[in-house]
């Protein structure tokens, strides 16, 4: 419509403004205007509107009011009137207020209004009307008003047109109401008011009779509006700009030609491409909205920057995406795969791929000497040589280059003598040129050298190149190919002698100005001595004068006071000779004569070819034939050794008869871990005949930057130490021969060659070299080689810090000169100069610092951080620490003393409890072996199963509810007690003091009884025996006597048990007799170490509970006799008897101990003997008499009982045969089956962590041969010797070291290495021992008491077997009911394992054939034959033999410290040492060892006797292998020889270390105490 | 010297078109931070909805941090896999969000997205499982050009933080 009327533009405006204002302005205005109000008022806005309804209302309520106040009989015209406004309220809310208002309404202004409202719907049909007869270009002046009124407030309208529409359509009475409203709308629009009214009065009066009961429900018909009708609406309410170019001149200033730039030259970008349409559409409206010209240029178009938009998508398409990917955005398409369980923690830990692969290329060998060299070959490769130096040579030619060099400094000397540039202190410049000139010197020395040794160099080749000539001559056939041409190259004499005449006087010139400079100098030094001398003299003269005339008689004095100075008297110096000119000159020109290539002489350039023809066969003498035979049968090749193990090898290749060999092989090697050695290995097959070892060659190991492809081909030399002697024409290895026909001048050449390689670590599919991570690196491995490449001398991160670097480069003496060297020089100069600054640290977040808040130090002081730190690393000390202090100030300090003391003392410990370095060093192994097992059992925790995770309580089955129905029903036996099961506890959540060790003592057997006291009255030779193993079986002659001594001692022996554990000491009562029986729980209690108690912790306690019996003897003290009627005065004594020593790892992991075991009693029990007669004589369990030693029957129990560890799951990775190990499953699932039990072991694992297969670890080891050369003649002897020192090897139980439970079987040597073991490693040497010694003998795995599951050795005598004790070195014969092996599972051999199916499996029931299959169960037969496995051990066992000085060294430092933790443990007493009575006793140990504790007892007693007669003694020696010292004191400590406080007791300790070979030691220790006898 | 406790679980994921999930997280910090106690970095169980489809793991996260500076506040990163009826495992979603900085309780919402790969990889990994993972975690946090990474929306893990900040005021942070 605008652009139908564009000139209406202006006027619109303000007609918009008022339109928006106030509706009530508008009628107002109407009146003045004088429109007619009909049509107009009807189409005004929302507001307009309501504001009328909202009149009408008020006139309705008004006249409603005023009706029946003035019609108060007639209610009929209410309802009519009461529709209206119900139906208008929901439209609006103004109405009550208006209500109020409206009274004051005129009767006059009310019809009018009302007619308004009536027009509305006229005129809605109206407008539709006149649209059509009225042609466009001429709106009414109606519809002119309208589409002011209208224009700027459309949607009120809309939402007001609806309802009307809807009322208009809904019912019938208001369609009725329309209908009847249009035809009088139409006649009547231009008629009186007055008239419409009335009309519509009545209608509305009509209406209103029928719907009284719609008031309250409004029926609306659904508001429409005809399409027509919007379209109009719209029309009227939006603005549409014409698409119609906009001529030009509209676009711009008025009288402005348009301007094109680009006419005019200029670049103007190109336009983004907008259709025609658009542009126009644009600028028309533009024109319209925005008067102003602003948007368009000076061309009259729309301003518009150059085209942003690119010609093609900006996103490329996926396909064409992967090539310009960033680095870090890479993917890789990883496939679903299982989870491995080790990459867990993928966040950040980032673990390595694990898989390394390094890739060898051998493409060759080349011989540069071999036996089957003829002596052509020999010249040949000579001529190769030194043809391939002269080539190095050449290309370096180093000679020209130092020539170059030297010229070069001339040139600057020149320079510096005449300076162009005065200004420069004479000073430095002298300088410069001093230092210049002794450059020179050293240059020319160097280039003289270098020249002379090209020309040697050329000299030996035309030799060597002769000699071959002569050779082939004389031999009269040729065998190399080789063929030396000697080119000459002319040169311009007498440029050439100029040149050289030129630098000799250059040189001599220099010569002689160093000469005379050191003639200067040197006369400089004369003159300087001579002044000297000559003041010496005169002082010297005057001196003789004065004392001539002043002291004459003092003469002497002053004679001495000169006498010091003898060797001042200066010598009168001689003046240098100056030199001779003519003489340097001289020398000059030998030189160069030597070393130079005469002038005019030719040049002369040697080359080697390959084109003389050999001699064919036929024609050469028969040697040479059989030589070339030979090599014909010859081949090669060459092993990869990794880590010393083959990994693969190249195939066999025929020896060429140029002695060249072509590989070209590569060998990819997979590896995991950094490489330790990488060696070739080169063989030679003769024939058919064996292979022969020529050499080894070491390569190394390449850079981390060095990968396939890159890495160049390199060859290594080797060569051979092997003789060999041929009788054809070679020459032979390592003989010597001799080119000349006397045979003299003697050659001797070593087989030699060279192998062409290269290494380099392979690349990944992804561009990863798969190299392994340098950590795995050794440091040590850096080797001072590297110095010379900046890189690897400091490392890739050094060349960041200038400094290292600079220092580097002053270390390592770079030239400046060099080229490529430049850009290094450059950056050192800058580094060093200071130009730049160069902190000393890198930082990454620069700003972090001045953002902190507090600095690193006080971060780190915090000792709350600390501690939470600690308790979160589970340091040992801070593990269970439960509450940490919120505030520093309230955590001690002595918090962490003992942690950092232990720190410490963690290296001094070290130095101290390992006396030796050896078992330093191995404890530090067994440390490292102990972690990276410990790491790998960490990982395999991680491998849950669901039962570990979820508890599920077995619902009963009827089985069960029958059983414990039934049980129900049993007997009653109060009289027969059965031990309950108890309630496990999980151990993690138990506090201190909760655990208690339950010792249930029963029960002793056969204890040694005392002696009477051998006084010295008594003679010595008859007491009786000492209790003594091996001789017990003797009857004994000796009956007991009652001595005096003993007023109090009723009986042979009052024993009592004293349990140590931890430090606490439980006691029972005292018994009586050799056989007594308590019957006495005693409880002790336990403490974790750090109260730590979970599994883990518990499994390494490493405490022993002490079972030690002591007698109790009782003696009168009373010193008077008239006392004695009275009191009794008695001392109480306790003398050790022996003991029994139980770890608590054991107790841990059986739960209970139940048994009787074996009194360790020591060899020598001073004062007691073993009574046997007096058993036998009450025959008491007579069976028990054969046997030897006293038994104690325990029951050992934890309350509560713990959980044991479960072990760990853990499937090892193998090198085992795939089928071998399903073979191993099977067999053990078989035997579970059947006796679920009995112990079947088939596979165990390494110390690597891998599982081997378990008879790979027994063959036949030699003992050391100093035990086997012991007894030569008695192998039973033999064996026990052989047992004996495997027992001396420390116990070290896996569970402890290890802490979960795993075992890990170390090989035998690892074992002797380690010196620690458990019972299989102990038993696996016994074993391998026994096997070398020809026995038979078995790994017997069964349980024992108290180890439990453990292995023992069976071996088989002539008609018995007898069962090993390993860790004891104990035997037993298989019926002997004391053993204890209770049980047997299985046995291993070195090529089977049997297992054991038969009904019993005590040792005394079961029968050890293995050859029966009904009884035992075979591992291979004849359906899987042993496929005869390689041992893991090795071949032999090596022995050192152990630093005897070592070991006194030990021994005497092991008495130090035992002595002083004596004095230490009695606190409250002196300790008196009796020196006496220990050295004694030194001498008394070794006797001891040398019978192994065995009939030592007479003439030691004796001895002691006949020495300390007047002493009561009490002592007795213990043995113990030698691990560490914590044991020794432990054992010392738990035999109680310090608690006795007799004031006038007296001390001895003796010590005694025995070496045997591999540092195993046997440890004694005599402990006595002694009390002087009134 | 301020201390930060986080403590909290991470609820679970919900919105994954896979069924049985789980997630790897970690918490990274800057140097400034020390982690007094507490695991960084962890895993949870492979959880399969049985009603609805959020994924419950209701793993704890306890972390004590002492730290000497706020740089660097701890953030942590989620991996959401997916575990199929062959127990294979594939990626489901790289989700980052930082722990919020003040102290109480926090629910945290943490979209995931994995990459998408080409075609070919999208339709190997509808038929046979695996899928595209980035090479280098960093991208999940860094600000590189990640225009260039075409990758589909996961889900949502829903993480529950509660923050006790200890002696920030006396640095002057409130």
């Amino acid at each position: 419509m605008v652009s139908e009327n564009p000139h209406l533009g202006d006027q619109q405006e303000p007609m918009q403004e008022d339109s928006d204002t106030r509706p009530l302005s508008i009628t107002s205005r109407r009146g003045p205007r004088s429109l007619p109000p009909i049509p107009s008022a009807s189409r005004t806005g929302f507001a307009e509107f309501s504001m009328r309804e909202r009149m009408r209302e008020k006139l309705q309520a008004a006249r409603s009011k005023a009706e029946s106040t003035l019609l108060q009989e007639i209610p009929t015209p209410r309802p009519r009137r009461l529709q209206s406004p119900n139906k208008r309220e929901l439209e609006t809310e103004f109405g009550t207020e208006v209500r109020k208002a409206g009274e004051e309404v005129q009767r006059t202004q009310q019809d009018d209004f009302q007619s308004y409202s009536r027009v509305k719907f006229r005129d809605s049909v109206q407008k539709i009307k006149p649209k059509l007869p009225v042609p466009p270009g001429f709106p009414s002046a109606e519809e002119a008003y309208n589409f002011f009124t209208f224009n700027f407030d459309p949607e009120p309208e809309e939402s007001q047109e609806k309802p009307k529409a809807k009322t208009r359509a809904g019912t019938n009475q208001e369609e009725e109401e329309g209908e009847e409203e249009e035809p009088p709308a139409q006649g009547e629009r231009r008629t009186d008011e007055e008239e419409l009214l009335s009309a519509k009065d009545e209608e509305d009066f009509l209406l209103g009779l029928d719907h009284a009961a719609e008031d309250f429900i409004a029926v609306r018909p659904a508001e429409y509006e005809s399409v027509h009708v919007r379209l109009q609406m719209e029309r009227e309410l939006l603005f549409v700009p014409s698409r119609v170019t906009v001529p030009t001149y509209k676009k711009l200033p008025e009288n402005v030609q348009p301007r094109f730039l680009e006419d005019e030259g200029l670049y103007i970008g190109a336009r983004p491409e907008v259709p025609r349409t658009c542009q126009n559409t644009m600028e028309n409206r533009l024109l319209t909205q925005e008067p102003g010209r602003k948007w368009f240029g000076d061309d009259g178009r729309i301003l518009a920057l150059p085209n942003p938009t690119k010609a093609f998508p900006s996103r490329p398409p996926v396909l064409t995406q992967a090539q310009d990917i960033k680095a870090e955005l890479e993917t890789l398409y990883k496939k679903a795969v299982k989870y491995v369980h080790r990459s867990q923690h993928m966040i950040g830990s980032g673990d390595p791929p694990g898989n390394f692969q390094l890739d060898i290329d051998i493409s060759g060998l080349i011989f540069t000497h071999h036996p089957c060299f003829s002596r052509e070959h020999v010249l040949a490769a000579k001529l190769a040589q030194l043809y391939d130096q002269y080539l190095a040579r050449q290309q370096r030619n180093k000679a020209k280059f130092l020539t170059d060099k030297l010229q070069a400094l001339r040139n600057a000397v020149q320079t510096g003598m005449n300076p162009a540039k005065p200004h420069k202190s004479l000073d430095t410049t002298q300088k410069a040129i001093n230092e210049y000139k002794s450059e020179i010197r050293q240059t020319r020395k160097l280039r003289d050298t270098e020249q002379e040794k090209d020309r040697t160099l050329l000299k030996t080749i035309i030799k060597v190149w002769k000699e071959m000539k002569s050779l082939r001559e004389f031999q009269r056939f040729t065998n190399t190919p080789l063929k030396l041409v000697l080119r000459k190259e002319k040169v311009d004499r007498e440029a050439d002698e100029a040149a050289y005449e030129a630098e000799i006087q250059a040189e001599i010139s220099e010569l002689l100005e160093e000469h005379r400079e050191e003639y200067e100098q040197k006369m400089e030094a004369y003159r300087a001595a001579y002044q000297q001398w000559k003041a010496w003299k005169k002082a010297q003269r005057a001196k003789k004068k004065k004392k001539k005339q002043e002291h004459p008689v003092e003469e002497h004095p002053d004679e001495g006071l000169e006498e010091p100075y003898p060797g001042e008297e200066p010598v009168k110096p001689v003046p240098p000779e100056p030199t001779d000119q003519a003489l340097v000159e001289q020398q000059v020109r030998e030189r160069a004569a030597r070393s130079r290539r005469r002038p005019g002489e030719p040049t002369l350039v040697p080359e080697l070819s390959l084109a003389g023809s050999i001699t064919p066969n036929e024609q050469c003498p028969r040697v040479e034939v059989l030589r070339r035979e030979d090599v014909k049968r010859r081949s090669i090749y060459i092993k990869v050794i990794f880590n010393d193990k083959e990994v693969s090898r190249t195939d066999s290749r025929p020896l060429g008869a140029d002695f060249r060999v072509h590989f070209g092989q590569i060998f990819n090697l997979q590896i995991f871990n950094w490489p330790e050695s990488l060696t070739l290995q080169v063989y030679e097959t003769v024939g058919h005949t064996g292979t022969t070892l020529l050499a080894e060659v070491f390569l190394p190991i390449p850079e981390t930057t060095v990968v396939t492809g890159r890495a160049p081909i390199e060859e290594v030399e080797f060569s051979s130490n092997q003789h060999v002697t041929l009788d054809h024409e070679g020459v032979g290895s390592g003989v010597p021969f001799s080119f000349e026909a006397d045979g003299s001048n003697q050659l001797i050449l070593m087989t030699s060659g060279k192998v062409s390689n290269s290494v380099a670590w392979a690349i990944g599919e992804n561009g990863i070299p798969l190299i392994p991570p340098l950590s795995q690196q050794n440091i040590g491995f850096r080797s001072a080689l590297k110095r010379a490449d900046a890189i690897s001398s400091i490392g890739t991160s050094g060349l960041t810090d200038l400094k290292k670097l600079a220092k580097w480069a002053a270390e390592s003496k770079l030239d400046p000169n060099d080229p490529n060297n430049a850009p290094l020089m450059q950056l050192i100069s800058v580094a060093t100069s200071g130009e730049s600054y160069v902190p000393d640290f890198f930082r990454l977040e620069q700003l972090q610092q001045e953002f902190n808040f507090v600095s690193d130090e006080e971060l780190n002081r915090s000792k709350r951080f600390r501690l939470l730190c600690l308790r979160s690393q589970e340091v040992p000390e801070f593990r269970n620490y439960k509450q940490i202090p919120a505030y520093d100030r309230e955590i001690l300090e002595k918090v962490f003393q003992d942690y950092e003391k232990r720190l410490r003392d963690r290296n001094i410990i070290e130095t101290k409890d390992h006396i030796d370095t050896h078992r330093a060093i191995v404890a530090k192994y067994l440390q490292q072996v102990r972690e990276s097992v410990i790491n790998r059992f960490l990982i395999a925790k991680h491998h849950f199963l669901l039962s570990d995770l979820v508890v599920e309580e077995e619902v009963p089955n009827i089985s069960i509810l029958g059983l414990s129905l039934f049980k129900l029903a049993e007997q009653k036996r109060p009289l027969r007690p059965r031990r309950k099961g108890r309630k496990k506890v999980t151990a993690q959540n138990l506090s201190d003091g909760d655990i208690k060790v339950l010792v249930n003592i029963i029960r002793a057997y056969d204890i040694p009884v005392r002696k009477p006291t051998a006084s010295k009255f008594q003679q010595p030779s008859r007491s009786s025996r000492t209790f003594s193993e091996k001789r017990a079986a003797s009857p004994t002659t000796h009956s007991p006597t009652h001595s005096v001594d003993y007023p109090l001692g009723q009986v042979l022996v009052r024993p009592f048990v004293e349990v140590s554990f931890q430090r606490t000491i439980c006691h029972t009562t005292t018994a009586e007799g050799p056989n007594p029986s308590w019957n006495e729980e005693l409880e002790l209690p336990f403490r974790a170490p750090n109260g730590d108690y979970s599994t883990t912790s518990l499994q390494s306690v490493k405490d022993d509970v002490f079972i030690n019996i002591f007698d109790e003897v009782l003696y009168d003290v009373l010193e008077d006799d008239r006392e004695r009627g009275s009191g009794i005065h008695t001392r109480i004594e306790r003398h050790w008897l022996g003991s029994v020593k139980i770890p608590f790892s054991t107790i841990y992991f059986q739960a209970k101990i139940d048994g009787t075991f074996k009194i360790d009693i020591p060899p020598v029990l001073l004062g007691y003997s073993k009574e046997r007669s007096l058993i036998i004589e009450r025959g008491f369990d007579s069976v028990r008499s054969l046997s030897e030693g006293s038994y104690i029957t325990l029951f050992i129990t934890i309350e509560p009982q713990l959980v044991p560890g479960e072990s760990v799951r853990e499937k090892f990775d193998s090198q085992e045969d795939e089928k071998l190990l399903q073979a191993t499953e099977k067999f053990q699932t078989e035997c579970a089956l059947k006796f679920p039990h009995r112990q079947c072991l088939t596979t165990v694992t390494d110390i690597s962590g891998k599982t081997v297969f378990v008879t790979r670890y027994l063959k036949p080891l030699n003992p050391p041969q100093e035990l086997l050369d012991a007894c030569p003649n008695s192998p039973q002897a033999t064996a026990e010797l052989v047992a004996r020192y495997v027992s001396l090897i420390p116990f070290l139980p896996d569970t402890v070291s290890f802490a979960s439970i795993c075992d890990l079987w170390s090989t035998s040597d690892q074992f002797l290495d380690l010196l620690a073991g458990d019972e299989e490693e102990h038993a696996v040497l016994l074993c391998n021992y026994f096997l070398s010694l020809g026995k038979k003998a078995w790994l017997m795995m069964g349980s024992a008491i108290p180890e439990g599951p453990t292995a023992y050795v069976l071996t088989r005598e002539q008609s018995h077997y007898l069962i090993w004790n390993p860790c004891t070195g104990h035997f037993y014969g298989q019926f002997d009911t004391f053993c204890p092996l209770k049980s047997v599972g299985c046995l291993i051999g070195p090529d089977n394992i049997w297992f054991n199916i038969q009904r019993y499996d005590s040792p005394l029931r079961i029968n050890f054939d293995v050859t029966k299959p009904k009884l035992w169960k075979s591992f291979f037969s004849r359906s899987l034959p042993y496929p005869g496995l390689s041992s893991v051990q090795p071949e032999e066992l090596i022995y050192q033999r152990t630093d005897k000085a070592a070991a006194a060294e030990l021994q005497d430092r092991i008495e130090k410290i035992l002595k002083e933790k004596i004095m230490d443990w009695r606190p409250r007493h002196l300790t008196r040492w009796n020196r006496y009575c220990t050295s004694a006793l030194r001498h008394f140990l070794p006797v001891l060892e040398r019978s192994r504790g065995e009939d030592v007892e007479d003439d030691h007693r004796a001895e002691l006797l006949k020495q300390l007669g007047d002493y009561r003694f009490s002592g007795f020696p213990l043995h113990m292998p030698y691990s560490e010292l914590k044991p020794l004191i432990e054992a010392v400590y738990s035999t109680g020889v310090h608690n006795i406080d007799v004031p006038n007791v007296e001390f001895a300790l003796a010590v005694y270390i025995h070496p045997y070979p591999k540092n195993v030691l046997s440890v004694w220790i005599y402990v006595a105490s002694l009390i002087r006898n009134r | 010297m301020a201390e930060v406790h986080v403590i909290g679980q991470i609820m679970g994921a919900t919105g994954f078109s896979e069924s049985s999930l789980f997630c790897k997280w970690g918490v990274h910090t800057g140097a400034a931070w020390k982690l007094l106690s507490g695991v960084r970095e962890g895993q949870t169980q492979v959880d399969t909805p049985q009603v609805g489809d959020m994924a419950y793991w209701s793993h704890p996260i306890d972390l004590h941090f002492a730290t000497k500076g706020l740089q660097g506040w701890p953030r942590l990163h989620l991996q959401v896999w997916s575990q199929d009826s062959f127990g294979r495992c594939q990626l489901a979603g790289y989700g980052f969000c930082h722990v919020p900085s003040s102290p109480g309780t926090h629910q945290l919402d943490c979209p995931t997205w994995r990459p998408l790969g080409s075609w070919r990889e999208q339709l190997a990994r509808a038929f046979v499982g695996g899928g595209p993972q980035l090479l280098h975690g960093d991208a999940i946090y860094s600000g590189a050009d990640r225009y260039r990474l075409h990758t589909a929306a996961g889900g949502i893990v829903r993480l529950e933080l509660g923050l006790l900040l200890r002696h920030f005021d006396r640095y002057g942070v409130e």
